[in-house]
């Protein structure tokens, strides 16, 4: 089931390339796109019938498949879902259609090479999220390079090669140090039991060496930064979403950052809770910098799609501040967050894209007054930015509100600083709707745009109604995800009732804060799964 | 009779040579014989003799073993000639080589190399040191007309006839230590010593038979003659020199340094990790300013001998049965990296500066993605051969707690990483030049999809090739 999932885009591909024909085929463009989405379709079906047959009650892995695969080595491969990937399976799966359906009146460039990226480049992404074999993780995580990679040389804007090639060398440098870590938590494995094993079962609860754990966390902790991107990681972002076609932006902002905050939850913090515990308030820190340095940059980009891309280093920061406190209101909203801000920050690569694909600009002081030439696509756009600057209602009221909460029994005053961010993201928001939609039509080129066409209602009309579900039942979101969490919470503060932020000076080994206990019930109890 | 048996794949391939020179004493001028069928019967012939062989354990006049190490590197090898040969089927004739020699001096080259691997004598290992050596020194130079093929096969000579000199020298101070050129004899010799207090004797011949090792492999600093006789070699010769000779070196090199070398580990551990590293560092940086692709694979090939002196670093099993996997991991990407190249080519424009594959993927979808393919799997990446190999070399390294040496590896490897893409953005991302670029044979075709399927297997499946190589260290300690 989970297999077929997962390699269902790749065989979409093996039959867009069948179709595609020898050559450039302009005659074969609609069957190519048709199959391609078709493809994406039928992920998202099965991910929905996956959701379906899931057990909420259930904290551990469901739907497991595992076969050896290098045997001497204790690699298999080995998929599971628990609650907080199968959330991300469906947002995958929710994305990929849009995406290509996104693309269908812009790209015309090499369509049939186009889908077969897409495509692969679904199957490396859920491949991420269902690994549970480290070294199966670290395939996927790192063939989902290539496909992104084209995508944003082949199809992207004008400093597009640039761009391509600082996202896969930027993203690579802090892969491989976690490649290494990887394998040495193998043979750390090996020592402890006999066996080096790279299942992640057998990796959690492992006795490392402290400088070990320290060492090892740091470089699944870079690797992750970057991904999310946390400050000062963030560089390669702007560049890759700027170049990025509108479905790599989509992709690369929906689904590929919250790799890095997923990997995070679900590798960094379990397997080396005590340098994760000694170093979350660091990266707390980190993600609080990033909050307000990513929104007061977005504030006065002049280009709506790097407007969008700093709002994604602000937003994610919240999601890593959640993941730092590490309680089950922070991690469940920061799991929320990750959701949200796929759907809404999707959305609004999508919208700029129809503007891009209107104007071939993305200037802001090239548009106004747009609320009276195309008054539904402004609708559209009003309501995922309200959606983007957390309206309650609207889904990211309900991730941000957990995320602040969570934090806040942690550590009030990196609360209230992201606090600010939160005002902050309004200001940019609205002010830049404000630039695009209302004030008077300055633009001659702007009067005889085209409202929304049929196949842009369908991009619109699901994200916007995602948007909308998510912010008035989240329990159907956050209830899979319950036992999962509190599992994880466990695993990472050992069952100790309470953390409490460790001071600088204190060494996180030779007496672990999770111990010490000195400040009592600053956090509530995690409800322990058995 | 049974002292032949284990130098019958040797033998079939030296048949297989004279052979080919035979035919080209009959051919008559002009006529277009299928020399390259001979020694596709030799090559295949002989890795049939070598699956017979496995397990066997074979010796012959006590110099020669042809135990599973060395019929592991056989069919390396043999693979290699075999696609070599499909390459070559139509480029001789294109690039108007001599069949005959070109052909009879591949195939006994690839006689010296099993010879080399299977050897375990040291001045065997020298015989067949020099017998491809020879052999590789014509091949870079066969195209007659061309001053930079001669300028190369020159220099490439006189440094090759240098570091031979080395590598004798050393096998005379091994023989003063040990009183024997054996293999296990000097094992033995250097064990009774105990690595107390090493003898000088020993040091200096651990020493210069490295240097002379080191070259073969084109190790830093005794790297300088691979750019220009990887540039200067037809292209169908440098993907076969840059593969089969780099396969041949490593498996002596680790054979004499993991064997009877042991015992002095303490002392060439800490040179070689300096060397690996050093080749590493030079390898990439270097390559990235490369503009023609022959030197920058060049380059290439000299970071891929350091990733491979890390197996013999580890010195585990992990780390001999890591240099086979990748060995042959390298070789099946860079046959396909190289052959592209050397397909693409004609006599006017050899088709080897990166600006000639500008558009590539437009005017030859199918051969752009082959070559990303390749490009790929030297870099590293999954799904491909080169990403479990590079895995393996690593992992080999952290077992024995080489972090650091690990470390650079990965980190030069992004380097890499940087410089195969630069052929990628060319071929996908940068508006075409107008070439004329020959059609690919059948025959070529045929070589690539074998090249191609030995990259996803190996990518994909490793399991079955690991297990094969852990299975052929046993006899080498």
């Amino acid at each position: 089931m989970l297999s077929l999932i997962v390699f269902l885009p790749l065989m979409g591909a093996l039959l867009v390339l069948l179709a595609g024909g020898r050559g450039e085929r302009p005659d074969r463009e609609p069957l190519v796109r048709n199959l391609a989405l078709l493809a994406s379709l039928a992920t998202f079906a099965a991910a929905l019938v996956l959701w379906w047959r899931f057990d909420p009650s259930v904290a551990s892995y469901q739907f497991e498949q595992r076969y050896d695969w290098i045997p001497a080595f204790g690699i298999s491969y080995h998929v599971g879902v628990d609650g907080i990937s199968l959330l991300l399976v469906v947002l995958t799966a929710f994305l990929t259609p849009l995406a290509l359906l996104s693309s269908w009146d812009s790209v015309h460039k090499n369509v049939p090479l186009f889908s077969i990226f897409v495509l692969a480049l679904e199957t490396a992404m859920l491949g991420v999220f269902v690994a549970v074999d480290l070294f199966l993780f670290y395939v996927f995580w790192d063939a989902m390079l290539i496909p992104m990679y084209f995508l944003i040389g082949v199809w992207g804007y004008e400093r597009r090669v640039y761009a391509a090639v600082k996202f896969i060398l930027y993203t690579m440098a802090g892969s491989v140090l976690m490649l290494i870590a990887i394998i040495g938590l193998a043979y750390a494995r090996a020592e402890a039991s006999g066996v080096p094993s790279f299942d992640l079962p057998d990796l959690y609860g492992l006795q490392l060496a402290p400088h070990v754990e320290t060492w090892f966390f740091l470089a699944f902790a870079v690797a992750f930064a970057i991904k999310v991107p946390l400050f000062p990681f963030h560089t390669w972002l702007p560049d890759a979403h700027v170049e990025a076609p509108t479905a790599g932006s989509i992709i690369l902002a929906g689904v590929l950052l919250k790799m890095g905050t997923y990997g995070l939850l679900r590798f960094a913090f379990p397997l080396f809770p005590a340098a994760a515990l000694f170093f979350a308030p660091y990266l707390a820190a980190l993600a609080v910098v990033g909050i307000i340095y990513g929104a007061l940059v977005a504030m006065v980009q002049p280009d709506l799609k790097k407007l969008v891309a700093y709002s994604s280093v602000s937003h994610l920061g919240f999601v890593v501040l959640g993941l730092a406190a590490m309680n089950v209101q922070g991690v469940q909203g920061s799991i929320y967050q990750m959701l949200n801000h796929g759907v809404s920050t999707g959305g609004l690569f999508m919208i700029v894209g129809m503007l891009s694909d209107r104007r071939h600009t993305r200037l802001i002081s090239e548009f106004g007054g747009l609320k009276s030439v195309t008054p539904r696509l402004v609708a559209a756009f009003l309501l995922i930015t309200l959606s983007s600057i957390a309206l309650p209602g609207l889904n990211g009221f309900v991730g941000e509100f957990l995320i602040l909460i969570g934090s806040f029994r942690w550590d009030a005053r990196l609360t209230a600083f992201a606090a600010i961010g939160v005002i902050l993201s309004a200001v940019y928001m609205l002010w830049m709707f404000q630039r695009v939609n209302f004030g008077p039509l300055t633009n001659e080129k702007n009067r005889h745009l085209p409202d929304l066409t049929p196949r842009e209602w369908a991009l619109m009309v699901p994200t916007v109604a995602m948007a909308v579900v998510m912010g008035v039942v989240p329990g159907v979101f956050l209830r899979p995800m319950e036992p999962s969490v509190a599992l994880i919470i466990e695993r990472v503060t050992g069952g100790q009732p309470q953390r409490v932020l460790a001071p600088a000076s204190v060494d996180p080994h030779s007496a672990p804060p999770a111990r010490q206990a000195s400040v009592p019930l600053q956090r509530e109890v995690p409800a322990v799964q058995p | 009779m049974t002292e032949f048996a284990a130098v019958i794949p040797i033998v079939i391939v030296v048949l297989s040579a004279l052979a080919a020179m035979l035919a080209e004493a009959f051919r008559q001028r002009g006529e277009r014989m299928p020399i390259a069928g001979l020694g596709l019967i030799g090559l295949g012939g002989a890795a049939v003799a070598s699956a017979f062989l496995w397990n066997a354990d074979a010796r012959a006049f006590g110099v020669v073993r042809a135990d599973n190490f060395a019929l592991f590197i056989n069919i390396v090898l043999c693979t290699i000639g075999i696609v070599t040969m499909l390459f070559s089927d139509e480029l001789v004739d294109r690039e108007q080589l001599p069949p005959g020699e070109y052909y009879a001096l591949t195939l006994f080259g690839i006689s010296g190399m099993m010879l080399m691997a299977a050897a375990t004598d040291l001045l065997v290992i020298f015989l067949a040191l020099e017998v491809l050596s020879l052999s590789v020194y014509v091949l870079t130079g066969i195209r007659r007309p061309s001053a930079a093929g001669a300028e190369a096969a020159f220099k490439y000579f006189l440094l090759g006839a240098f570091s031979s000199a080395f590598f004798l020298y050393g096998v005379a101070f091994a023989f003063a230590v040990a009183g024997s050129t054996r293999l296990d004899q000097i094992g033995m010799a250097l064990s009774a010593q105990g690595t107390g207090d090493p003898n000088i004797l020993a040091l200096l011949a651990v020493g210069l038979l490295a240097v002379g090792f080191a070259f073969k492999v084109s190790a830093v600093p005794f790297h300088m003659w691979t750019p220009d006789a990887y540039e200067g070699a037809p292209t169908v010769v440098t993907a076969f020199m840059s593969t089969a000779v780099k396969a041949a070196a490593f498996a002596a090199f680790v054979r004499v340094f993991l064997s009877p070398l042991e015992p002095l580990q303490e002392q060439w551990i800490p040179v070689l990790s300096l060397v690996a590293a050093a080749t590493m560092i030079l390898g990439t940086v270097v390559g990235v300013v490369q503009s023609n692709i022959k030197r920058m694979l060049a380059y290439s090939s000299i970071a891929h001998a350091g990733y491979l002196m890390l197996g013999i670093i580890a010195t585990t099993s992990n780390g001999k049965a890591a240099v086979l996997f990748y060995l042959l991991a390298y070789a099946v990407s860079n046959l396909g990296a190289l052959g592209i190249v050397a397909l693409l080519g004609t006599p006017q424009n050899q088709h080897d500066e990166l600006r000639d594959f500008s558009g590539l993927a437009s005017a030859r979808p199918g051969l752009a993605a082959l070559m990303s393919l390749f490009l790929l799997s030297l870099g590293g990446f999954p799904p491909t051969a080169g990403f479990i190999g590079k895995w393996y070399i690593f992992a080999a390294a952290v077992e024995r707690g080489h972090y650091w040496l690990a470390i650079l590896g990965v980190l030069t490897s992004v380097v890499s990483v940087y410089f195969y893409l630069r052929i990628v953005v060319m071929m996908y991302m940068t508006e075409g030049v107008e070439l004329s670029r020959p059609r690919v044979p059948a025959t070529a075709m045929a070589g690539l999809a074998l090249v191609t399927a030995a990259v996803v297997y190996l990518g994909v499946l490793p399991t079955a090739i690991i297990n094969l190589a852990l299975a052929s260290i046993d006899t080498i300690f």
